[in-house]
């Protein structure tokens, strides 16, 4: 029983970080139809952001936390300048060409950004220092850590913050509509193109504070990193229906559990075999995502 | 007349294979080896093009079969002492089960959804070739003894070059042949437009599988080459970003095309060979000439192109029958004494869906020969009672019944083969193809299978029986002369005509027009009108859909009248045009009190 | 005299490989209802979403008070006050009645008691949006439906309200319930540019109409004339006018 409950407070941590994550793929879907490819690799270069600021800033002692936070703060934000930047350079010109140009677009962005930091890193691991508490909030059978705590409540105040922002203010309502149906949403008045930009920018810059997240909580972290995290995100977009938000946030904790329970009780390298088959066995039932799509598709 | 030298084409590979066994003689040892990789990575491409130049499916798991190929050979030489070539079928046998099992899941999905999928596919199979230990974990199956042939071992790299060049020689062979096949022709429509592909008979879903399966079998003919060549069978040689390059031989290279998947290998295999000092800037520079050329040659560097169907001279007298149509012809004539009923019986079609109810009790009767037009204002149901008929949509109620038999239920292919053919509202040609080719496209619905019988279609491609129906069809519309020309770059009115004529191929009994003078000039009305008059001459029913109301007249016998999903006046033309209900519905009644406005008092001032 | 408020002048448009509007000209003066006729086909809606900003024209220009608009974008048209219900309501289903006022009032969302204040005045402008305001649009009635688009579209007070079909799919009570609707929007004093199919629902409250033919103007000149005009009848049905 023990374990279990131990799984699932694991499963738990890295699922907030996948649902924040599954998010942007979400939100982006909506606006563009597209799967953003380099999503994966937006977390993976916020996360080494985030490392450059911590190391940079090398501080200690009770400042710890203030230099957490600007790194976290600092690799949303270069996240989000860095997914705004693709979709304005690679994927704005090919709004009219048909999808398999685009996904293969968001491919080849997606390979440049990781052999890019492959280069830059000599495809090495770096290490996150140790900025997260050690002290333990219970350690008995189970052991739950205070940063697994902080870490699953960031990620919930990320995506309550989100939440916020899209039911209750303007802009995140347009930004709903515009999902939904971008011809009447122009006639509000709404600026179509730039309301695209802003949510890219929003969904990367949640990209990169997971990334820095993960990189604390793992403290590994290499050019690879983006691609199976980000994969297994991915699944959790679509396991949520693409353009569901609330869909996308279970499914992450979902699959974040999927991926603590088979690496547990099985082995950690038959989880993601276990992960792709829930996906496509999901697909297979309801081709449209566990929780069905949240955009019109116009006949 | 002045005399051509005609070039075939297929004498350019011929040429391209024997000046690579030529050169095979003078090459070095690392030249050679370079040269047998590029052949394998040109029978990947070759594979790869299949189901993602033909049928426009983005598989980024290739390299599961180019695996099961290489393991399921190598299994079987290391553990049964099998003879390389003994387990040449093999390997190709379970690669193309394994195409049909990747494959099955995606038929329903998506594009982008079913790239993710193919994806994980790739990613379990590799992630299971490393985690077993039948298949020698991570470090995989050593010790693969070289190929013999006869007595005479393949050890020198020039050996293997050799062998490498046959078997791409013979995969070329085999592409040269799938190239102009029927199935060929479904996998393209079904890139450029998948439902129109259903609509006009193409059996979509069978298709589609076997675009996998085919591709798996020629993929997976790389993977014993390949495990010859190395002695190994490292699964570290078939990640994702070995899928990534096989999907850039073709991206690159060109789509749909042999030229461009040869060409895809060359660069793939030969630049990081020219760049060796670069040696680890390969995979940037690839990720980057992907994202360029998507941006600036979507179709790759030697895309295919359509290409003249040989249609010959001479004119056909005998309009396009369906295999199908001759049995029941006999099958008529052996009872004479029988009432004939109609040919087409619509009992009570009804569509509802989320509250809506778009045609209510919908009832039609038509005889061969006969010219029935369907009208009413806009949003009456006109096209949804179509798509009920045609099996886009299954009606809520009622029935369909084409001689007797009934389509209720049938998908959209199968209505085609029972003799119900139909045009679109906004015309559906396949925009990259050739006049001809579109039609050809509309006359394989004659043949009773996809790739029968015994798998020729897959092989053979138009027959002397479907040259003529296309020549019959497009001397019918007035269009021969245009039969090469890409059906993209026609006129309106000339694209109007190709789509019935692509109706006419698949030998129907009943044609449905949606809207066929939709945006057409006076002229091209008139002409259009004469075509509706002589396809009713042919002994083929019509109904018609359509807003301009001199045509509709001048043209049916009968017509309908639809308004809010119901049937409110039928009978001949004159008749309906005076019929005041009718009037009311298009012009509105005649304005008389306006009843309480559910705009507040105080607002009105 | 005035400079009308529109003015569309040899106006061609495409849709898709189609020519659908051939060189139309006409003009909409402030405070009149125009209407735009002429059955399926004919280029009604193409005309108003090449006006409006949705769609590219291929010739021709479109002046809105005095000004070419012709190359703005539709979200910029629509800040100019050119408003635009759009054929077949296209309310956002998945959000509630107030979420789509609020919406109408995009452009002018800084100021949130202004919009909560004309919000208001919609409401009680249609007292039925008014008891519904927290309900998903999605399952309004069409009536209400069509009364929720045009109340949004009139949340940016805008000088001219482009109605497409507003009575499509409704019951005859319902579309003449509209057509009150639209007498009451320009009694307010906006502009209205009434496309319809129902030719004699429009001509019975427009003061001056233009019927379109495949693509191009046959028949122009004021409500009441037209209202009699048996070519009218023609233009749709086809047949002998004289019968």
């Amino acid at each position: 029983m023990s374990d279990f409950l131990q799984y699932l407070v694991n499963g738990l941590t890295i699922g907030s970080f996948l649902a924040l994550i599954a998010l942007g793929y979400s939100m982006v879907y909506g606006v563009l139809r597209l799967i953003n490819f380099a999503h994966g690799d937006v977390f993976m270069v916020g996360s080494f952001a985030g490392l450059g600021v911590l190391t940079a800033l090398s501080m200690s002692g009770p400042w710890l936390a203030f230099a957490a936070f600007a790194a976290v703060f600092a690799g949303a934000l270069v996240s989000g300048v860095l997914g705004v930047g693709i979709m304005r350079a690679a994927y704005a010109p090919l709004l009219r060409a048909p999808k398999i140009s685009l996904l293969i677009a968001a491919i080849g962005v997606s390979l440049a950004l990781e052999e890019t930091v492959k280069l830059l890193t000599r495809a090495g691991f770096r290490s996150y220092p140790d900025v997260l508490p050690d002290a333990m909030l219970f350690s008995g059978a189970v052991r739950v850590s205070y940063s697994q705590v902080a870490l699953i409540g960031l990620s919930a105040l990320l995506m309550v913050g989100l939440w916020a922002f899209v039911t209750r203010t303007v802009r995140g309502t347009a930004m709903r509509a515009l999902a939904m149906d971008p011809d009447a949403a122009r006639l509000m008045g709404i600026d179509a193109e730039r309301l695209t930009m802003i949510t890219f920018f929003i969904g990367s810059v949640l990209a990169g504070a997971a990334g820095v997240m993960y990189g604390m909580y793992y403290t590994q972290i290499n050019f690879a990193v983006g691609f199976l995290v980000g994969l297994r995100a991915f699944t959790a977009a679509v396991l949520g229906g693409v353009g569901n938000l609330v869909g996308a946030a279970v499914a992450g904790l979902l699959i974040g559990l999927v991926q603590s329970f088979a690496a547990g009780y099985l082995s950690s390298r038959w989880a993601d075999v276990i992960i792709f088959g829930v996906l496509i066995a999901a697909l297979m039932v309801r081709p449209h995502g566990l929780f069905g799509e949240r955009i019109a598709e116009r006949v | 007349m002045t005399a051509r030298l005609r070039w075939d084409p297929r004498a350019g590979w011929v040429v391209l294979v024997l000046g690579a066994a030529v050169m095979g003689q003078w090459l070095e040892n690392y030249a050679l080896t370079v040269g047998a990789t590029i052949l394998i990575y040109g029978i990947l491409g070759l594979g790869i093009n299949v189901v993602v130049g033909y049928a426009g499916l983005l598989d980024l798991g290739f390299a599961a079969f180019y695996a099961i190929g290489a393991y399921t050979s190598a299994l079987l030489v290391l553990n049964a002492g099998w003879g390389f070539w003994a387990t040449l079928p093999v390997a190709i046998v379970v690669a193309a089960a394994a195409g049909a099992v990747i494959g099955y899941p995606t038929l329903r999905l998506r594009s982008d959804y079913l790239a993710i999928v193919t994806l994980g596919f790739g990613e379990i199979t590799r992630i299971t070739a490393t985690n077993l230990r039948i298949t020698g974990g991570p470090n995989g199956l050593t010790g693969v003894p070289p190929v013999r042939v006869g007595d005479y071992e393949l050890v020198t790299s020039r050996d293997f070059f050799y062998l490498a060049l046959a078997f791409f020689a013979l995969v070329l062979a085999l592409s040269l042949l799938i190239r102009r096949s029927r199935v060929a022709y479904a996998w393209r429509a079904i890139r450029q437009d998948e439902d129109a592909a259903e609509a006009v008979g193409v059996r979509t879903v069978r298709a589609k599988l076997l675009a996998y399966v085919v591709a798996a079998g020629i993929g997976s003919i790389a993977g014993p080459l390949s495990a010859a060549q190395l002695g190994t069978v490292d699964p570290s040689n078939f990640t994702f970003l070995t899928s990534l390059f096989i999907l850039v031989i073709v991206v690159i290279g060109g789509m749909g095309s042999l030229a461009g998947a040869v060409l895809g290998a060359l660069i793939v295999v030969g630049l990081p060979e020219v760049l060796r000092s670069a040696q680890e800037y390969r995979n940037l520079a690839f990720a980057l000439l992907l994202v360029v050329t998507v941006l600036v040659r979507p179709r790759g560097l030697w895309p295919a192109r359509p290409r003249p169907v040989d249609l010959g001279r001479g004119a056909e007298e005998t309009p396009p029958e369906h295999e199908r149509s001759r049995r029941e012809r006999r099958e008529h004539r052996e009872e004479p004494g029988q009432k004939r009923g109609a040919l087409l019986r619509v009992d009570g079609i009804t569509r509802r869906f989320g509250g809506v109810t778009a045609v209510e009790d919908f009832d039609l009767a038509l005889e061969a020969g006969e010219i029935v037009s369907l009208i009413g204002p806009n949003g009456a149901g006109k096209t949804t009672t179509f798509n009920c008929m045609t099996g886009i949509v299954t009606p809520t109620r009622g029935r369909v019944l084409l001689a007797g038999k009934s389509l209720t239920g049938t998908s959209p292919h199968g209505v085609v083969e029972a003799g119900m053919a139909r045009t679109f509202q906004g015309i559906r040609l396949f925009d990259e193809m050739t006049v001809a080719e579109n039609v050809l496209l509309g006359g394989f619905a004659r043949h009773r299978s996809l790739i029968g019988p015994w798998g020729a279609g897959l092989v053979c491609g138009a027959g002397r029986a479907d040259l003529a129906v296309v020549r019959w069809c497009l001397d019918f519309v007035g269009l021969r002369a245009s039969a090469d020309q890409t059906a993209g770059a026609l006129s309106y009115g000339e694209r109007r005509r190709v789509e019935i004529a692509r109706a006419l191929a698949s030998g129907p009994s009943v044609v449905l027009l949606d809207e066929p003078a939709a945006g057409a000039s006076p002229v091209e009305k008139k002409s259009l009108m004469d075509l509706i008059g002589r396809i009713g001459t042919l002994g083929i029913a019509v109904v018609l859909i359509e807003h301009d109301m001199a045509l509709v007249m001048s043209v049916s016998d009968r017509v309908i009248v639809l308004d809010y999903g119901r049937t409110i006046a039928a009978g001949p033309p004159a008749e309906v045009q005076r019929d005041p209900q009718v009037i009311e519905a298009y012009l509105g009644a005649p304005e008389d009190d306006p009843g309480p406005s559910p705009v507040a008092d105080e607002a009105r001032a | 005299m005035s400079a009308p408020l529109l003015e569309i002048r040899d106006l061609s448009s495409r849709y898709g490989h189609t020519e659908a509007v051939r060189g139309i000209s006409f003009d909409v003066r402030a405070g009149e209802i125009v209407a735009l006729l002429g059955s399926n086909g004919a280029g009604k809606t193409t005309t108003l979403r090449t006006i409006t900003g949705l769609h590219r024209a291929s010739s021709g220009a479109v002046r809105f008070g005095g000004e070419d608009i012709s190359r703005c974008k539709a979200h910029e048209i629509v800040a100019r006050g050119l408003g635009h219900v759009p054929e077949g309501r296209r309310i956002f289903a998945s959000l509630s009645v107030a979420e789509n006022l609020l919406l109408g009032g995009y452009l002018k969302r800084r100021d949130r008691a202004l919009v909560d204040a004309r919000r208001d005045a919609i409401c009680a402008l249609f007292p039925r949006l008014g008891e519904r305001r927290e309900q998903l649009a999605g399952l309004l009635s069409g009536g209400e439906q069509q009364m929720l688009a045009i109340g949004r579209a009139l949340m940016n007070e805008p000088k001219l309200l482009a109605l497409d079909e507003p009575t499509m799919g409704l019951a005859p009570i319902a579309a003449k319930q509209m057509m009150s609707i639209v007498r009451d929007i320009r009694a307010r004093g906006t502009t209205v540019l009434l496309v319809e199919q129902s030719a004699r629902l429009a001509l019975g409250l427009a003061d001056r109409a233009y019927v379109l033919v495949a693509g191009q103007i046959a028949l122009r000149g004021s409500g009441t004339e037209l209202a009699k005009d048996p070519r009218v009848q023609a233009a749709y049905l086809g047949g002998d006018p004289a019968t």
